[in-house]
């Protein structure tokens, strides 16, 4: 049951009617608040049903964040009376649904569609929380409210911000493929195919048989490897929870993550994605070719940061057994966390580092940079002094991780993206992988 | 008919464990036995306390009133040889009078709270009177023609008293007494005694008419339980009110009759409206409170700064003043930095790095060596100012390298 401003309005007349009524003062207020309830009562009566609207929803149902997703609502009315009043479309408040509840006239018999703006401020997915019908009754005095279910799920996909870097990485992978292959004759590249000698070329690459059979010299050209595997593997655990700048360590991976995913789509790799901490929390197989960018987006949608220590043992474990025997470039996303990698990481290495290249990729706190610097003052210094000590020992442990055959790309969340993608794009190039 | 339980929420946890699943009645009565308990204490504890006093009532010249202005110990000693009875009203004292028969006297205080027609009857009484500080209008009715001429307090009235000054033998023989207050006179002609005279009249006046004697006092001081033993105050209370009954007249404060409230004097539809004013608040409560549908919960991820744990050690730092431990952080930072881009190996021994770095700055290499290396005493830790010296030729010296 709802009332509206106009049966307070009433009430009010009523009450001013009362006043003035003078000696029969008790039969006015007794005749007032019976006429009240009685309109009330009658108007809530006639009120169309809210129960018996039958609700369908279309729209969008993903969407990268910091875009906007409209999501519809139908409502359609089988009783015979016309519905008046409003409705909201509830959402989780950082969906920042909007509008908060819009008027709306459903005639007997027909249908009306309601629509809801999303804009969401957070990744994830965000269900729909319920449609709140509320009508009101001819008089306009009061009415019925009822909260309705229509299931809906937005998935809020991770932004892809280094997107902007694809292009000019991109080139950068094709000068490998193409006039340049002769520069970089590295170890394991394979050969693609005889073409003319073109001045400049490396007078090593002449295939002298082949040019013994043609009429003019003849270079083999190399390509880089095609088809090797790549798994990336997102660390989970409560390191990845710590915020960096204005976004956690986790999105900035992701990012990075997305854009060597959708690099090495390009160049051919298959790209599997897994997320852990001390279990599997995603996972994207790669099924032939073409790009798994997507799908990866998909699983990457719903993953928060966990409060648990990861378990390497575990990880370490699965990567080895559940994925394929072959050699792969495996790439682990965390933080170079001294106390978590060396008692956790670093005993376990030698097993993976055996049959798989480890690169281990870490978003660096421009803040920790910024307190090394700070200067005036002991109190100053003590915080210098502190971020210093930090900072030693994420060095200690990218020694030590390099000294153990590991890469290790750290850089701040502006450049971790394109530096994993160069890290990526130097070790194709030297057939590394 | 019949009403049917509702029926049990389901519980998930062990019963009876007070927890969230436990039953509503005990938990009402969980977060309820403590201050039930409190407020149970402390009403046994005054009651307790409340049974071991006796309560006597209060007030100016109240016969029963054991305080300072009270005058139980006068009536205490009248009633030792003589009847006393305490009347709170002129009715009661008239037939108090009556039952008393011929020898008894009206002792009236407070007589501001009779009416004209109660001090009337009262006068009408055959008997002796003694009146207490009167109002005009008791003079008028039982000593008509006596005037008020004066008042007069004297600042040590309970150390010295008045002198009697006449022929009054109740006054003489009681001697000096705390009387004061207002001062009375009679008219001309009249059969009237003075005593105690100040500047401008008699604190004590006794006037004969017919067969009763009025005496009128100026003040009740004489008569309370604080100046009862002063001078001879005594004396002259037991000699004014001798007679075999003493009525005592204090009567209680008029009650009022007939006045209407402020509630009954508004107009009965205004009184009315009152009744729809509640509906319209509540309505008014509705509209505003009634909400489209409920909130919508959300888990929120818990996201701290990664720089948390860096801040808290450098707080640590800053609250133990760990000179040492900076200073070691501070060269080691800059040696990590420096010392690969000198080509050297982070293995490299103390000797070798400090003869490259004073090769390339020019500083003494024993100087650079204690900011450095320091062995055993450092003299960068010894204050903070010192710490501050030690971060300014650390970042000179990097200078120089770049």
């Amino acid at each position: 049951m709802v009332v509206t401003g106009r049966a307070v309005l009433l009430a009010f007349l009523a009450t001013v009617a009362v006043a003035l009524s003078g000696l029969v003062g008790a039969w006015a207020a007794v005749a007032a608040l019976v006429l009240l309830a009685l309109l009330l009562v009658a108007d809530v009566c006639l009120a169309a049903s809210p129960a018996a609207l039958r609700l369908s929803r279309d729209g969008d149902s993903s969407l990268r964040l910091g875009d906007s997703a409209v999501v519809h609502v139908t409502l359609a009315n089988p009783t015979r009376r016309r519905l008046r009043g409003s409705v909201r479309d509830a959402w989780p408040p950082s969906s920042h649904a909007a509008p908060r509840g819009q008027p709306v006239r459903v005639d007997a018999g027909e249908r009306r569609r309601v629509t809801t703006t999303l804009t969401p401020s957070r990744r994830g997915d965000a269900r729909a929380a319920g449609v709140t019908v509320r009508t009101i009754g001819p008089l306009g005095l009061a009415g019925r409210q009822r909260t309705l279910t229509a299931p809906w799920t937005v998935r809020t996909l991770p932004p892809f911000h280094s997107r902007r870097h694809l292009p000019g990485k991109l080139s950068r992978l094709r000068e490998l493929e193409g006039q340049h292959t002769a520069m970089v004759r590295g170890q394991g590249s394979e050969f693609d195919s005889l073409r003319d000698y073109v001045p400049g070329d490396d007078v090593r690459s002449i295939d002298w048989r082949a040019t013994a059979r043609n009429d003019g010299v003849v270079v083999r050209t190399w390509r880089p490897e095609r088809d090797r595997r790549i798994l990336i593997v997102l660390d989970t655990g409560r390191t990845s929870a710590g915020r960096v700048g204005d976004t956690p360590r986790l999105d900035h991976a992701m990012d990075a993550a997305l854009l060597l995913a959708a690099l090495a789509g390009r160049a051919g790799d298959r790209v599997d994605f897994m997320a852990y901490d001390r279990r599997t929390r995603a996972q994207v197989r790669s099924s032939g070719k073409g790009s798994q960018v997507n799908r990866i987006v998909e699983a990457m949608a719903p993953l928060e940061a966990e409060l648990v220590e990861s378990d390497p043992a575990g990880l370490v474990g699965t990567v080895l057994g559940t994925q394929g025997r072959s050699r792969r470039l495996v790439v682990l996303l965390t933080d170079l966390n001294a106390a978590a990698l060396e008692e956790g990481l670093l005993p376990r290495l030698p097993l993976l580092t055996s049959r798989h290249l480890l690169l281990v990729a870490a978003v660096r706190d421009p803040a920790v940079d910024g307190m090394a610097g700070e200067r005036g003052g002991a109190d100053a210094l003590y915080r210098a002094a502190a971020a210093e000590r930090t900072l030693s020992e994420r060095r200690r442990v990218t020694a030590e991780l390099r000294r153990l055959g590991v890469e290790v790309v750290d850089a701040d969340p502006e450049h971790i993206a394109p530096a994993l993608a160069d890290a990526y794009i130097n070790l194709k190039a030297q057939g590394r992988l | 008919m019949t009403a049917t339980a509702p029926a049990a929420p389901p519980r998930t946890g062990a019963p009876g464990d007070g927890g969230p699943d436990a039953p509503r009645a005990l938990r009402v009565w969980r977060s309820a036995r403590t201050p039930v308990a409190v407020v149970t204490a402390l009403v046994v504890v005054s009651v307790l306390l409340s049974l071991g006093t006796e309560r006597f009532p209060t007030g100016y010249l109240e016969p029963g009133s054991v305080s300072p202005d009270g005058t139980r110990a006068l009536v205490e000693v009248l009633g030792e040889d003589r009847d006393v009875d305490v009347v709170r009203s002129s009715a009661a004292a008239g037939e108090a009078v009556a039952r008393a028969g011929g020898d008894a006297v009206l002792v009236v205080t407070l007589d501001h709270r009779l009416l004209p027609s109660e001090l009337e009857e009262l006068a009408a009484l055959d008997t002796d009177t003694v009146l207490v500080q009167p109002s005009v209008a008791s003079l008028a009715a039982f000593a008509p023609g006596v005037e008020v001429t004066g008042r007069e307090v004297p600042d040590n009235i309970l150390e010295y008293g008045f002198a009697p000054e006449c022929g009054l033998p109740a006054a003489e023989a009681a001697g000096n007494a705390t009387v004061g207050g207002e001062l009375y006179s009679a008219p001309a002609g009249a059969d009237a005694t003075g005593c105690y005279p100040g500047g401008s009249g008699d604190a004590l006046l006794r006037v004969e008419d017919g067969g009763t004697a009025t005496t009128v006092l100026g003040t009740g001081t004489p008569l309370t339980n604080t100046a009862l033993d002063t001078g001879g105050n005594a004396a002259l209370a037991m000699n004014l009110m001798a007679a075999d009954d003493v009525v005592w007249l204090r009567p209680d404060p008029p009650r009022q009759e007939g006045s209407a409230t402020l509630w009954e004097l508004v107009p009965p539809g205004l009184r009315w409206s009152l009744v729809p004013l509640v509906a319209t608040l509540l309505l008014l409560a509705l509209w505003r409170g009634r909400r489209m549908g409920a909130l919508v919960p959300e888990a929120l991820p818990v996201v701290v700064r990664a720089s948390e744990t860096t801040e808290g050690r450098a707080g640590l730092y800053q609250a133990r003043k760990a000179r040492d431990r900076a200073a070691y952080a501070l060269r080691s930072g800059f040696l990590e930095r420096t010392v690969p881009k000198l080509g050297l190996s982070a293995e490299t021994a103390p000797e070798a790095v400090v003869e490259t770095v004073a090769a390339r700055t020019g500083d003494d290499p024993g100087h650079l060596r204690a900011l450095l290396y320091p062995d055993g005493h450092d003299p960068y830790a010894a204050d903070d100012d010192a710490l501050v010296r030690l971060a300014d030729e650390l970042d000179e010296r990097t200078r120089r390298l770049r």
